[in-house]
């Protein structure tokens, strides 16, 4: 038994495991206070063997009540087992003494002292082989096993012993069964009731004893000046008159009190108190146990003794074990509805049966303006924090799974400020009635970081597309002005054959439709434009990467031709089909373009742009832009996607940091690598879309 | 109105092409239009007098590079540019090259008209110059070699005489000889006969050290 953490009645030995280079010299250190145990014990034992002879009723050989036994079982209990030895050897001298003063011969006195011992250590070591800690009086179980080793098996295992011995020496003056049964009794009976009060109180702090609160004490004082006046009053009477059988059921509803008031320790001490009256009182042949013979009277007292308190301690370790079940119940619940109260996220409770509020906490209140008392006992639908109602009745719907995760829902609060929210819901029972526990997460101000940098980096894109259109400008004056060239020409030779008269219907009539036709041309030249230049939300849309590559060359055309720049288009015949948004893409196929009409600027470079589409096996959608240009220099390499890094002396530097920011932004990529033979070749993996 | 020039027109854009090759017509020109400076090198009719309206920017051997080429190959034929865009350093190289003129687009029919008139013009004036240079060389190879050294002998100035004296014949042989190289080479006057030595590039002969 661990004792270090209690003040003991019996100072023991410091119990850490000790190493072995000092073994020795803590052994030493030790001896005082070994010696200083060995010497309490053995007072312990001599007193009690002197008790044990004065409950003796005469001319009965054996005590009522014989404490030797169960006070080394106790001290047992209260060591290490790599202890008991000194117990032992502690309590022979007491035992020596206390029984050679009787006049027994010694081969007797070794033969008591070996089943005295038998008996303890039998009681102790069954204690310890069947609880592995410290035996509590206050668990069921534990007190089950105590009963079972210390006041079952081993009183009745050692008398078998004893009586065996006693017949053996030739010291027996009774018949053999008579002789275990006595011996039985008595040494149950003092097991019973002087165990327990030393572990109990051995097992008390003086800390815990002054921390009991006034009304407690008042409570304990009264319970023992009842159950000693009754017990008086009942066991130290004339016996003739108390010889009413039913008195003796008097003490019981103190004993029940201490039971279940005062717990193991209260019931332990209350028996004791009964114990030394009742015998008390028999001895001096008062009480309803001095009515008959001594043999009798002690039966009587042992039987009433011990059918008395194995219940009681038994009672009294239920009601201490379902006390501790209550405190660690009502910690947990409290702890609980602490949790509720202060969480920081606002949470609410709604009954499941007709979706009425059984509860908010201090977040909820905060968050959406109203009070507890307001919200308790109408439905969300009443107060109407759903900013759609059809979420509201989604949520619920969802609500027949056990937990609900994640959903995505606008709330409104008292001000009508809309909430963008997470709510996780799980079933709970509260008092019997079906219940949502929801935990709201309020992610408005998340929403608004995240749309003010998505915003943020259209405004950046939108920059960078408007400064390469800018760099385009020439080219693009060039792509309106072919249109508008051929619509004056046809307009003016229509206006020519008219004067001269020479025009017929035929003709006039392919002059208008070519003008329509390259009107609609440079509408369409213009509606592009427009498109990109245009600071636009992102659309995902499905787009043919055949069509986005027309349409860019379309508008780079200018730009090509003044450079003298031939387009190879490679174009696959398989879908090469993807979501995106157009106008973004434009710009990074834009970017690519002319970003390979300057590297073909270079002295030396093959003027060929080819455009290739292919799909990839890994269902993505590929666009592979190849210039003949120089390639890209290493050191350049490693840097070529940082933004502000850049070759043109008006240029920001963006286009291509931006171009891989759109394509990550689409859940592609976009890589470059050199040519084996010259210029380089930006690849562009898109997800393909194969979906409806 | 029918001329018997023709206006050449390369343009890479197919719709540009058709409303040029209208306007030319409707204006009375016979044209030739082709999509890409190749087609032209490949296809047009050396032979054909006219004038060439090119584009500037376009794949593969732009405007500038086929002025160059045609240059090369020694081919008069006038050239307006037109461009989608005013590149100033392009069209000083084309007009340095000997451009009629550079049109930005969009243009009137009356810029164009009037520069491929121009065009035309210079077209044919060259194409005249080079005709009697052509027309003079033959008349010069139809000369004997007696009547060539007569030829260099009288555009030096020299008495009949005196040429005679050079030659070593007498002055009557070289009067006959005269009047047959007046007649071949056409000249009606000795002035006549001059320029056109000076035109082939024919130099007097000296008069013998002798005298």
């Amino acid at each position: 038994m661990n004792n270090s953490r209690h003040s003991s009645a019996i100072p023991i030995p410091e119990l850490a495991p000790a190493g072995k280079v000092h073994l020795h010299d803590r052994l030493a250190a030790r001896v005082p206070r070994l010696a200083f145990a060995a010497a309490i014990v053995a007072a312990v034992y001599y007193a009690g063997a002197r008790i044990g002879f004065a409950l003796t009723f005469e001319p009965h050989p054996i005590s009522v009540l014989w404490p030797p036994n169960a006070l080394l079982f106790a001290a047992m209990l209260l060591v290490p087992a790599r202890f008991w030895w000194l117990i032992v050897l502690a309590a022979l001298p007491a035992h020596l003494v206390a029984e050679l003063q009787s006049g027994v011969p010694m081969p007797m006195v070794l033969g008591w002292f070996a089943s005295n011992c038998s008996e303890a250590l039998i009681a102790a070591a069954g204690v310890r082989w069947l609880v592995r800690e410290p035996l509590q009086l206050d668990s069921f179980r534990h007190v089950g096993v105590f009963l079972l080793c210390g006041v079952l098996l081993a009183p009745l295992l050692s008398s078998f012993l004893d009586v065996a011995l006693v017949t053996l020496i030739g010291w027996r003056q009774a018949d053999f069964w008579e002789l275990v049964r006595l011996r039985f009794f008595s040494n149950a009976l003092a097991t019973l009731i002087i165990v327990p009060l030393i572990l109990t109180w051995a097992n008390s702090s003086w800390e815990a004893l002054h921390k009991v609160s006034f009304g407690r004490r008042i409570e304990t004082g009264a319970l023992f000046l009842g159950l000693l006046a009754t017990c008086v009053f009942i066991f130290e009477q004339e016996t003739a008159s108390t010889n009413m059988p039913a008195l003796l059921y008097a003490p019981l509803p103190f004993l029940l009190w201490a039971a279940v008031r005062l717990g193991s320790r209260g019931i332990s001490t209350s028996l004791f108190a009964v114990a030394i009256l009742v015998i008390w009182g028999a001895l001096h042949g008062q009480g309803p146990f001095a009515a008959g013979t001594a043999e009798e009277n002690a039966r009587s007292v042992q039987l009433f003794l011990i059918t008395v308190a194995v219940p009681l301690l038994l009672l009294a370790a239920v009601m201490e074990e379902r006390k501790k079940t209550q405190d660690a119940l009502q910690i947990s619940e409290e702890r609980a509805l602490k949790v509720f109260r202060a969480g920081p996220d606002p949470m609410i409770i709604v009954r499941l049966s007709d979706g009425e509020i059984i509860d908010v906490n201090d977040r909820w209140e905060s968050t959406f303006g109203y009070s507890r008392s307001e919200a308790t006992g109408r439905s969300t639908a009443e107060i109407g924090i759903y900013a759609n109602q059809e979420d509201r009745q989604v949520y619920l719907g969802l609500s027949a799974k056990e937990y609900i995760r994640n959903f995505e829902v606008d709330l409104v609060d008292r001000n009508g400020d809309v909430h963008h929210t997470i709510l996780s819901g799980d079933r709970v029972e509260v008092a019997g009635t079906k219940c949502l526990i929801t935990v709201i997460r309020d992610v408005t101000l998340q929403k608004r970081t995240e749309r003010e940098a998505e915003e943020q980096r259209l405004e950046l894109m939108h920059l960078s597309r408007v400064v390469m259109l800018g760099e385009l400008s020439g080219a693009l004056a060039h792509e309106l002005n072919q249109p508008l060239t051929a619509i004056l020409s046809n307009a003016q030779a229509a206006q020519r054959l008219l004067a001269r008269d020479g025009i017929n219907a035929q003709d006039l009539r392919e002059i208008l439709q070519d003008i329509v036709s390259e009107d609609r041309r440079a509408g369409e030249v213009i509606r592009r434009l427009r498109a990109l230049f245009k600071k636009s939300e992102t659309q995902f849309q499905t787009v043919n990467a055949n069509d986005l590559i027309n349409e860019a060359l379309t508008l780079a055309h200018g730009h090509l031709t003044t450079r003298s720049i031939h387009v190879v288009t490679e174009f696959s015949e398989h879908p090469v089909v993807t979501r995106a948004d157009r106008v973004q893409l434009q710009q990074v196929l834009l970017n690519l373009v002319v970003n390979a009409c300057e590297a073909m600027d270079t002295p030396g470079s093959t003027r060929v742009l080819t455009i290739r589409t292919a799909p990839s096996a890994d269902s993505y959608v590929q666009i592979l832009v190849v210039d003949g240009g120089p390639g890209i220099a290493a050191e350049q390499m490693e840097k070529l996607f940082d933004p502000f890094v850049t070759t043109k002396p008006q240029g920001l530097g963006l286009g291509l940091s931006i171009s891989r920011s759109i394509v990550a932004a689409h859940g592609g990529q976009l890589l470059v690598r050199n040519n084996p033979d010259r210029g380089a070749t930006f690849r562009l993996m898109l997800p393909a879309y194969t979906g409806v | 109105m029918i001329r018997e020039e023709t206006v050449f027109v390369v343009d890479d854009d197919p719709g540009v092409l058709k409303a040029l090759t209208r306007l030319l017509r409707s204006s009375g020109y016979a044209v030739a239009p082709f999509s890409s400076p190749l087609a032209f090198l490949d296809r047009h009719d050396p032979a054909v007098s006219g004038c060439l309206v090119l584009d500037v920017a376009m794949p593969g051997l732009n405007g500038l590079e086929l002025q160059q080429r045609l240059a090369q190959k020694g081919n008069c034929c006038a050239i307006v540019f037109i461009s989608g865009h005013g590149d100033v350093p392009k069209s000083v190289q084309a007009m340095k090259a000997g451009a009629v003129d550079f049109l930005t687009k969009p243009f009137s029919d009356v810029e164009l008209l009037e520069a491929v008139d121009i065009a035309i013009g210079k077209s044919r004036a060259a194409r005249q110059v080079d005709h009697e240079r052509k027309l003079m060389q033959q008349r010069f190879t139809s000369l004997t070699s007696r009547e060539r050294e007569v030829f260099e002998h009288v555009i030096s100035g020299q008495l009949n005489k005196l040429i005679a004296t050079d030659l070593g014949t007498v002055e009557k042989t070289v009067k006959v000889h005269r009047a047959r190289v007046m007649h071949k080479m056409g000249a009606a006057t000795f002035a006549d006969l001059v320029r056109m030595a000076e035109r082939m590039g024919i130099r007097p002969a000296r008069p013998s050290p002798h005298l």
